[in-house]
């Protein structure tokens, strides 16, 4: 039994190092790893080096907060065996045939009929008039006695119409054929070395015992993942408890922070936790947006709290200070619009 | 002048009027032509069609209602129901939701848009998108933005060129299929000398006001047993715009409906002169929407019988040749000149005729028994529609004293299109753009 487990700790610890040796590899290669197009790789892209083969890891790291997944591109897969190999087309609705033309639809103002442009025969004497199939009348003109309603998709075996196809992916793996609707989808991302990831880089060991997985880098400001938790906790709050609480948002000029291990603070942070309560927390949304959490605080509390902060910090033209108070979920959505950068703070 | 006046209000009094007791054996025992041939024959010819079809249904209800049979092995036919619409946004979407909703699969729809300034594509898309679901059912539904005003009968003509249906289905964009009619419909069709198939039109917007519950009364007595006699005698004069199920091939060979107003009485027209039977089911219900106002519904029975003397009378001219089309084309040709042009003006002329003959007086004393013979083949009128086809409701039969002034109302509108029409004032109508207009050669 010891053996086992001295056995899965040296695994566990083998595994730390080669996720350390990776990160340390993207840090070299300047904090950032873009996929490449390989259409031999599972899903279309890998990422090459410095970091060979390394998705699985990739991924726990992103996930463990030392790398950021910003996205890249989606893959459309097979849904039956996965593959990226699709041969995509429209088809025809009636018979599902890929064999289609894209032909302009004309109309005879005298008569009314309406066919394809290939119907109306073009007249033998050169003058480039068509002869309508229905009444046999030439046209000349378009405008005045003909039209073109536009370009229709018209399937040459069965002769169906129509002006938005179906699409449709053959799989060139499997055969399977399925609407392009029915297709699973995979997401792409590259990955930014986060400030997490530059600390343990610097440090030369994961940091899963420290506190700085749940702050940012020597201040007493929570990462985005953990603030984002305690406001769905507090959310789930109102659900219980019926009373909402507030939040404090602030947003500074990137050149206004202070990059430290990778981390964006702004100077003004400290005297800004100094007007806080205990129980009050502050926490990094993005790199320049900061929510403070207000618990058990309405917005007038709240609206006074700003203005303390804004008289303690004193004139400070890059920060933008807003006071929301959340009494319903959905009002969470303006906070959490911050972080994406939707929308600027009143 | 005031002997005058007490004479003649004493002649329009109610006691007056409601002594036609007197005066109505008195004409139907006379041998007095006038009354005979231009007031009591008309109302026969509207009403034993009318008495017969009841007849054959109380003896054999399966000729006038046939039921469904158990189906059979082979597959459902393909219909594609065609919609055309201009600015139809508020009710488009019903139209096509009830359309794949009629309890038949084997369908599909196809909205053309002629160019509105509505958000009747969106709202036609919203539609389709909460009814079918993803993958191969959304494309029942197929939507065609016309970039270009076009008139209804090109419009629908996109829309058919677009149907892959072996029968196609024209309803309006304010008509909605009834849950179960299609089977009804198609059900005629077993018969391959029947080209195409009248719905049962019934009015959706009934209790919107007086004009409505009226024009119900009219729809159930003129259109569905008016229309299920002559369907059964072969001579079905219209297969209506609202509703008509046709066979595919027939209208992709006839390249679709001519250009300009009628389009419905014009492929009726053609059907006809090529001898394809023309069906009608009572259980193919179709409800649509008919005007509420007396402005509207003037304007739209104008249109009517404007579009009658159009096609029927201008471009389809030479039905008039007895024997060239058959015999059956021939009592259509002679039933359109006789109760729907000569009787009307016979009657108003008739009334001048009284008036001079007989003096003023005459004239009310003769529209009094004339309303009562009225009333009473109407009331008969009614009960058969009633048992027939369940229309008009029950609570709207007291409206039978009102019907007969609500026809007289209606008469304006209609001699008066038929007269502009006949002489060529404003012949041109909006429904019908200038550059199509300008090129339609008919009329």
């Amino acid at each position: 039994m010891t053996t086992i487990k001295t056995q899965a700790a040296g695994l566990a610890a083998a595994a730390d190092e080669r996720r350390l040796d990776l990160l340390g590899r993207i840090a070299e290669a300047g904090g950032k790893v873009t996929p490449n197009a390989n259409p031999q790789a599972q899903h279309g892209y890998e990422h090459l080096a410095p970091c060979d083969g390394d998705e699985g890891d990739l991924l726990l790291l992103a996930r463990r907060d030392y790398l950021e997944q910003r996205f890249f591109d989606r893959v459309s897969l097979c849904p039956k065996c996965g593959s990226h190999h699709l041969n995509v087309r429209e088809i025809c609705p009636g018979c599902r045939g890929a064999h289609l033309a894209n032909e302009g639809l004309l109309h005879h103002f005298r008569c009314g009929y309406v066919g394809r442009q290939s119907e109306f025969a073009t007249a033998g004497d050169g003058d480039g008039s068509r002869v309508c199939p229905k009444c046999n009348r030439r046209l000349h003109h378009v405008g005045t006695e003909y039209d073109r309603l536009g370009k229709v998709f018209v399937c040459l075996e069965c002769g169906v119409i129509t002006e938005n196809p179906p699409v449709e992916a053959a799989c060139l793996a499997c055969g399977a054929r399925n609407l392009a609707e029915d297709l699973v989808s995979t997401d792409v991302f590259s990955y930014v070395l986060t400030s997490l990831g530059f600390a343990a880089v610097r440090r030369g060991s994961l940091l899963d015992t420290d506190d700085e997985l749940l702050f940012v880098s020597g201040a007493p400001v929570y990462r985005s993942t953990v603030i984002l938790e305690f406001l769905n906790q507090e959310v789930k709050r109102i659900h219980h408890f019926k009373n909402g609480f507030s939040v404090l948002l602030a947003k500074c000029a990137r050149e206004a922070t202070d990059n430290r291990d990778g981390a964006l603070l702004p100077p003004w942070l400290p005297r800004l936790r100094q007007c806080l309560r205990e129980v009050d927390l502050i926490g990094q949304l993005a790199d320049a947006v900061f929510v403070v959490i207000l618990p058990q605080t309405d917005k007038r509390a709240a609206e006074v709290l700003r203005q303390r902060v804004l008289a303690e910090i004193g004139p400070q033209l890059q920060l933008t200070l807003s006071a929301i108070e959340i009494t319903e979920p959905r009002h969470l959505a303006q906070v959490l619009a911050h972080r994406s950068g939707l929308s600027e703070p009143r | 002048m005031s002997g005058f006046l007490h004479y003649f209000l004493s002649a329009i009094s109610p006691s007056e009027l409601l002594g036609f007791s007197r005066d109505l054996p008195e004409l139907m025992t006379s041998a007095f032509m006038p009354w005979w041939l231009m007031y009591v024959l008309p109302i026969v010819l509207w009403f034993f069609l009318a008495v017969g079809c009841w007849l054959v249904y109380l003896v054999k209800p399966a000729v006038i209602r046939p039921p469904l049979l158990a189906r059979g092995p082979q597959p459902e036919p393909f219909v594609s129901v065609v919609i055309a619409g201009r600015n139809e946004s508020a009710s488009i979407g019903e139209a096509i939701r009830a359309a794949l909703l009629c309890g038949y699969a084997n369908l599909e729809v196809i909205f053309v848009d002629d160019c509105s300034d509505d958000d009747s594509v969106v709202v036609a898309r919203r539609a389709a998108r909460s009814v079918t679901r993803y993958g191969s059912d959304a494309h029942r539904v197929r939507i065609f933005a016309s970039p270009r005003r076009n008139g209804k009968a090109s419009t629908l003509n996109i829309g058919i060129r677009m149907a892959r249906g072996e029968f196609i289905a024209i309803i309006d964009a304010d008509s909605t299929i009834q849950y179960g009619a299609m089977q009804h419909w198609l059900l005629q069709f077993s018969d391959p000398r029947v080209g195409a198939v009248a719905a049962n039109v019934r009015v959706l917007n009934s209790t919107a006001s007086l004009l409505t519950r009226l024009q119900e009364i009219e729809y159930a007595m003129q259109f569905t047993v008016g229309r299920l006699a002559t369907a059964r005698l072969g001579i079905l004069p219209i297969i209506p715009g609202p509703g008509g199920l046709f066979r595919g091939e027939i209208v992709r060979r006839l390249g679709g409906f001519d250009t300009g107003l009628g389009d419905d009485t014009d492929m009726t027209m053609k059907l006809r002169k090529q001898r394809w039977k023309l069906g009608m089911s009572v259980d193919a219900v179709v409800w649509t929407i008919v005007p509420v106002t007396p402005r509207h519904l003037w304007r739209q029975r104008m249109r009517w019988e404007r579009n009658m003397v159009k096609i029927r009378l201008s471009k389809h001219r030479d039905q008039f040749v007895l024997g060239r089309y058959g015999s059956a084309n021939a009592i259509v040709a002679l039933q359109l000149l006789i109760i729907r042009l000569a009787f009307p003006w016979a009657a108003v002329t008739g009334l001048f005729f009284f008036s001079f003959a007989y003096g003023p007086l005459s004239v009310p004393r003769l529209l009094k028994a004339y309303y009562w013979v009225y009333l009473a083949f109407l009331l008969i009128k009614m009960l058969i529609a009633r048992d027939i086809a369940g229309t008009p409701q029950p609570n709207h039969f007291w409206l039978l004293f009102v019907f007969p002034f609500y026809r007289l109302f209606l008469r304006v509108p209609v001699m008066y299109g038929q007269f502009c029409e006949l002489i060529r004032i404003g012949a041109k109508h909006p429904y019908v753009p200038d550059h199509i207009w300008q090129e339609i050669p008919w009329w």
